[in-house]
């Protein structure tokens, strides 16, 4: 009874208060940004599925055993079915390939198609494919057959009446099987239809979802019966560019909390500790009166106990109602509206207030338990920082602890920790040269700031690294979302290609070209194309050759690849070893993972078979390149006149504007022989992905922000009572308000010029180790960190500092000393 | 009469980064029960240190200790504030009454702090007792110097929880004017008669130390002289 008999009395006389704001501060913020990246991730999770339309896709070139798709519905799968291939449809006189797609019911499983019914009407989302009989088209296929929506067209030997226009499907691919106008019609016609015939080539695409559980079971029993012509898809391997943006969304969210965290557990640190200077004198009373070390230690614990309790539940309770507020204003920003929340943020939360109060408010409680009673007739409140040890050791281990289950990533634990070390340690260094300065030839405010500074070494170490931490987690995180947002602008800039032309041949080059010029269009280089197998290397036929086969990796020794040639290195192509063609005339220049693959060696002896006809060419350098450019790439390039007699076709990339669409049509009427892959929707599908994902990022990181001020905040407080009684005596004695104003400024912005040098140095620290092992990204040295972290610094500490101790300068001295007393 | 504080040959030393320093050199004394002792000397000349040494708040580095017959140098820290507990009141020059505790709440703190359940009623009495029942919910802040003295006062009559009580005045009239420091001697000497408790205090000043039984004067951390001031006739029990 008598601790909580205590804590109401603390609480009541303002005390209690410190720590509990900050530990309620702790909580809500960790909760609200650990429900925030919870929902968010879950939504980007179910967005990003529906680039599959499913959970799991097992695509295979041949239909599967009925029993595999029973034992699916047996373990209580949702299934449905997709095949894909290229066909001739016909209306009339009019004839035309079309990408069609025959789904069964219950397509698609996840996601949602866009279609209307009429050519005016608004685009309108559905959850199933068109009945049999009927058939839904893109809408540029009608100007090819001349059609209107509610004739009929004929699929090979069935007629389907046109009954939707199709804008938007969930899974559309880039794949061969993709290429040209769409048609989805019901897989219950494709029978009487007749199209598939032995030997046709067909993607079927058997879909999955359900309980994570059952679908993990049920793949571990499907995968050992596949054959090489199945596989089963997820995520990462149907849409790697969204996969890796949504890992890399979720690591910097994890990392945004992981931050919070680190936050938070600094403001109860510099909470606790404020209120374990400030208990010292009321222990040594209690003790004077007979109250022995394990008496208090039992008070303070149970305070602590009840304390962290109830700001918890507080700070729990605050943190849901944030996040569903901020869910809520941007709910128009997402177009997929986030699940509901969920339990276990709430235990992140939970868990965020008991390590915090463990581990940064028990240390400074267990120096208030060895309070020496002899101080009450000492009159000497100083709490000597004995065992320091077990604050220093006890607090960052249970930070990094919560930081670890929480991200599930030892390397953001890492950088974190490496980060905060170079802090930590820079933070003594400035203590040293502020004790060893001199201030004799300094005058007027710099000599009192600085005198101040001198006279609290010790204590201004622990507050730069507060506000060193407070500012590095400001600064680690609007830099890991600047190098984040600008990779993936870079990866999809606005008018990234997003139409490839293929199968050209030689004499459709000049004409192809001159339609895009007078279109306006920019194109790549059209780039010649020849088929070829590598069948040797160095003499070493290609079959008995060892290779380092990486799963899943493409074997480069058993297939066709592109051959091409070239002058121009492609923007995205960058040579890592030996020569280009500027300097040699001969060889082939090889995509340099492949290169790695086939264990290859500058000048080592490759021989192809093109068209029956061998040739031989030296490697003559190594070439990395981005497949994610959207413009055509190739294993292989060779020196211009290595390859110009075999017949080949050419192929280029080119930017199409929306509103130019129909211009597709002409291509594909004038030039029929040439392939179109239009990427335009995925592209625009992949985009508002990122999109969404950077906003969750923006809002996450504004969150971060007000924490961190919240934290500055509670540092200048820590450290307030005794500037202000200083600046009180100084004028007692006649010293002007001015002066006292512009010391205070001196004070708190070199605090924060040191605090934002040393956050600089520890956030480019952590960015070294997340972007190499959390974003897998190449690491960049930040010039403008080193500039803007002082300036932040000595902007933000500077005013919080001066705010807090204005009433100082305003208020009368007498008034001020009271107070204090 | 029996001793209620005794202490032989004490010596304290405390390290500094000069050596050792000595603060208290071969001090014996011995006080009945119900007796005063002025504790006198300059500043620096140890007689804080050795009212916190009889008070069981420290050890010393050498001698022996007994109050209320049970040796405090024998003790550990939670023994010596179990003893606090049960019969040590303490006044301090500063008061040091707890800013976030009313009147009453400060002085039902013993009471509290030994698990009594009577603790605000006694707290009412004693604070009656040093004429301030009227203001029970007030905060230190809001009561003069005096009044607080007084307060603290009250709660050091209260620390005792029955039987033998002794208590310690740390220059008890140092933060206050003349007029209020002769009120609140009287009020000390008076409760000290009344409750017949023992009372050893620090002080400079000379009229109260005369209002003691027995007075020691402290010099360099040894006892200068030991005299019987006034007619109290126990200055046989205090040895030198």
């Amino acid at each position: 009874m008598l601790p909580l008999k205590l804590l109401f009395r603390d609480w009541r006389g303002g005390e209690l208060a410190l720590i509990a704001t900050a530990l309620v501060l702790a909580v809500t913020c960790v909760t609200a940004i650990a429900h925030f990246t919870d929902r968010l991730s879950r939504a980007m999770e179910q967005q990003s599925l529906t680039f599959l339309a499913a959970e799991r896709v097992l695509r295979s070139s041949q239909p599967v055993d009925d029993s595999w798709l029973e034992e699916a519905r047996k373990r209580g799968l949702q299934q449905a079915e997709a095949v894909t291939f290229a066909s001739m449809v016909a209306a009339g006189d009019q004839f035309q390939f079309a990408a069609v797609k025959a789904v069964s019911d219950g397509y698609p499983l996840l996601g949602t198609l866009e279609m209307r019914s009429a050519a005016g009407a608004p685009s309108r989302h559905v959850q199933q494919g068109p009945p049999p009989g009927e058939a839904w088209v893109e809408p540029r296929l009608l100007p090819l057959l001349e059609l209107q929506l509610g004739d009929n067209l004929e699929l090979g030997d069935t007629s389907l009446k046109v009954t939707g226009l199709l804008d938007r499907e969930p899974d559309r691919s880039t794949s061969l099987f993709d290429m040209g106008a769409r048609l989805l019609v019901h897989v219950d016609d494709l029978p009487a239809a007749g199209v598939i015939q032995p030997g046709s080539r067909v993607q079927y695409r058997y879909l999955f979802a359900g309980d994570d559980r059952a679908l993990e079971q049920y793949l571990k029993w499907l995968q050992p019966q596949l054959t090489e012509h199945q596989r089963v898809i997820d995520l990462h391997e149907g849409q790697p560019r969204v996969a890796s943006a949504l890992d890399r969304a979720e690591r910097f969210l994890f990392l945004a909390a992981s931050l919070a965290v680190l936050l938070a557990s600094v403001a109860v640190g510099l909470a606790a500790r404020r209120y374990g200077l400030r208990h010292t004198a009321y222990v040594a009373v209690m003790k004077s009166l007979g109250a022995g070390r394990s008496k208090v230690l039992a008070i303070y614990l149970g305070q602590l106990t009840a304390l962290t309790l109830m700001a918890t539940i507080l700070g729990l309770l605050l943190g849901s109602v944030i996040q569903s507020q901020a869910v809520n204003l941007m709910a128009d920003f997402f177009p997929v509206e986030p699940p509901p929340s969920r339990g276990s943020p709430l235990l992140v939360g939970l868990a965020t207030g008991f390590a915090c109060a463990l581990g940064f408010a028990l240390p400074p409680l267990f120096r208030l338990a060895r309070t020496d009673p002899m101080q009450t007739l000492r009159r000497d409140w100083s709490n000597p920082d004995r065992r320091e040890w077990l604050g220093l050791v006890l607090g960052p281990t249970s930070m990094l602890l919560l930081i670890w289950w929480l991200s599930g990533s030892l390397a953001i634990t890492a950088a974190l920790f490496a980060g905060m070390a170079l802090l930590v340690g820079g933070s003594a260094l400035v203590n040293q040269l502020l004790v060893r300065g001199r201030l004799s030839s300094l005058g007027g405010a710099w000599r009192i700031a600085l005198g101040s500074l001198q006279r609290r070494a010790a204590f201004n170490t622990l507050l730069i690294a507060a506000f060193g931490t407070g500012l590095l987690a400001m600064l680690a995180l609007v830099f890991a979302r600047t190098a984040l947002i600008d990779e993936w602008r870079m990866q999809l800039p606005e008018q990234a290609p997003n139409h490839f032309l293929f199968n050209i041949a030689p004499h459709e080059v000049t004409p192809l070209q001159t339609i895009l010029a007078d279109k306006d269009l920019t194109s790549t280089e059209f780039y010649p194309m020849v088929r070829g197998r590598l069948t040797a290397i160095n003499g070493i036929p290609a079959k008995e050759y060892k290779q380092d086969q990486r799963n899943g990796e493409p074997n480069a020794l058993r297939r066709e690849l592109n051959l091409s040639w070239t002058d121009n290195l492609a923007p995205d192509n960058r040579i890592l070893d030996g020569e280009w063609w500027d300097k040699t005339d001969k060889g082939v220049s090889v995509e340099v993972e492949l290169a790695a693959r086939l264990n290859l060696a500058l000048g080592d002896m490759l021989r192809f078979s093109i068209g029956g006809l061998e040739v031989e060419a030296p490697v003559a350098s190594f070439r990395s390149l981005d497949w994610n450019s959207m413009r055509p790439n190739f294993y292989m390039i060779f020196a211009p006149g290595t390859l110009e007699g075999f017949p080949a076709t050419y192929i280029t990339s080119f930017y199409l504007p929306p509103e130019q669409k129909l211009l597709v049509n002409d291509l594909v009427r004038n030039f029929p022989s040439v392939s179109v892959i239009e990427l335009d929707k995925i592209i625009e599908r992949i985009r508002d992905t990122i999109a969404q994902v950077s906003l969750a990022i923006e809002s996450v990181m504004v969150l971060m922000l007000v924490a961190g001020v919240l934290v500055l905040i509670a540092g200048v407080r820590a450290s307030i009572a005794e500037r202000l009684q200083e600046a009180a005596i100084i004028r007692t004695l006649g010293g002007r308000r001015r002066l006292l104003l512009q010391s205070l400024m001196l004070e708190f912005g070199l605090l924060g010029v040191a605090a934002g040098l040393l956050a600089a140095a520890g956030a480019e620290a952590t960015l070294a180790v997340l972007s190499q092992r959390v974003f897998e990204l190449p690491f960049v040295f930040h010039p403008t960190l080193w500039l803007v972290g002082p300036l932040a610094g000595a902007l933000l500490v500077g005013t919080a500092g001066t705010l807090a101790c204005r009433s100082s300068v305003s208020q009368p001295p007498l008034q001020v000393l009271r107070e204090l007393a | 009469m029996s001793a209620m504080l005794r202490a032989e040959n004490l010596h304290h030393r405390v390290a500094t980064s000069e050596g050792p320093l000595t603060l208290l050199n071969n001090i014996s004394l011995q006080l009945a029960r119900g007796e005063s002792l002025a504790i006198t000397g300059a500043s620096g000349s140890g007689k804080s240190t050795l009212l916190g040494l009889l008070a069981g708040l420290d050890k010393p580095t050498e001698g022996r200790i007994w109050l209320a017959g049970e040796e405090i140098t024998a003790m550990d820290e939670e023994q010596r504030a179990a003893l606090r507990a049960r019969c040590v009141g303490f006044v301090f020059q500063t008061f040091q009454l707890l800013p976030g505790l009313t009147a009453l709440e400060n002085v039902m703190l013993p009471s509290e702090l030994r698990g009594e359940r009577t603790a605000a009623k006694r707290a009412e009495e004693f604070l009656a007792r040093v004429g301030l029942e009227h203001r029970l919910h007030h905060y230190p802040r809001q009561l003069s110097g005096g009044e607080q003295q007084r307060v603290a006062i009250a709660r050091a009559f209260a620390s005792f929880s029955g039987g033998d009580g002794i208590l310690f005045a740390d220059e008890p009239t140092g933060s206050l004017d003349a007029g209020n420091g002769d009120k609140i001697i009287d009020l000390l000497f008076k409760l000290n008669a009344e409750s017949n408790t023992t009372l050893v205090l620090v002080t400079h000043e000379q009229r109260l130390a005369e209002r003691c039984g027995a007075h020691l004067r402290m010099d360099a951390g040894a006892i200068a002289t030991a005299d019987t001031l006034g007619d109290n006739d126990n200055l046989s029990e205090v040895s030198v």
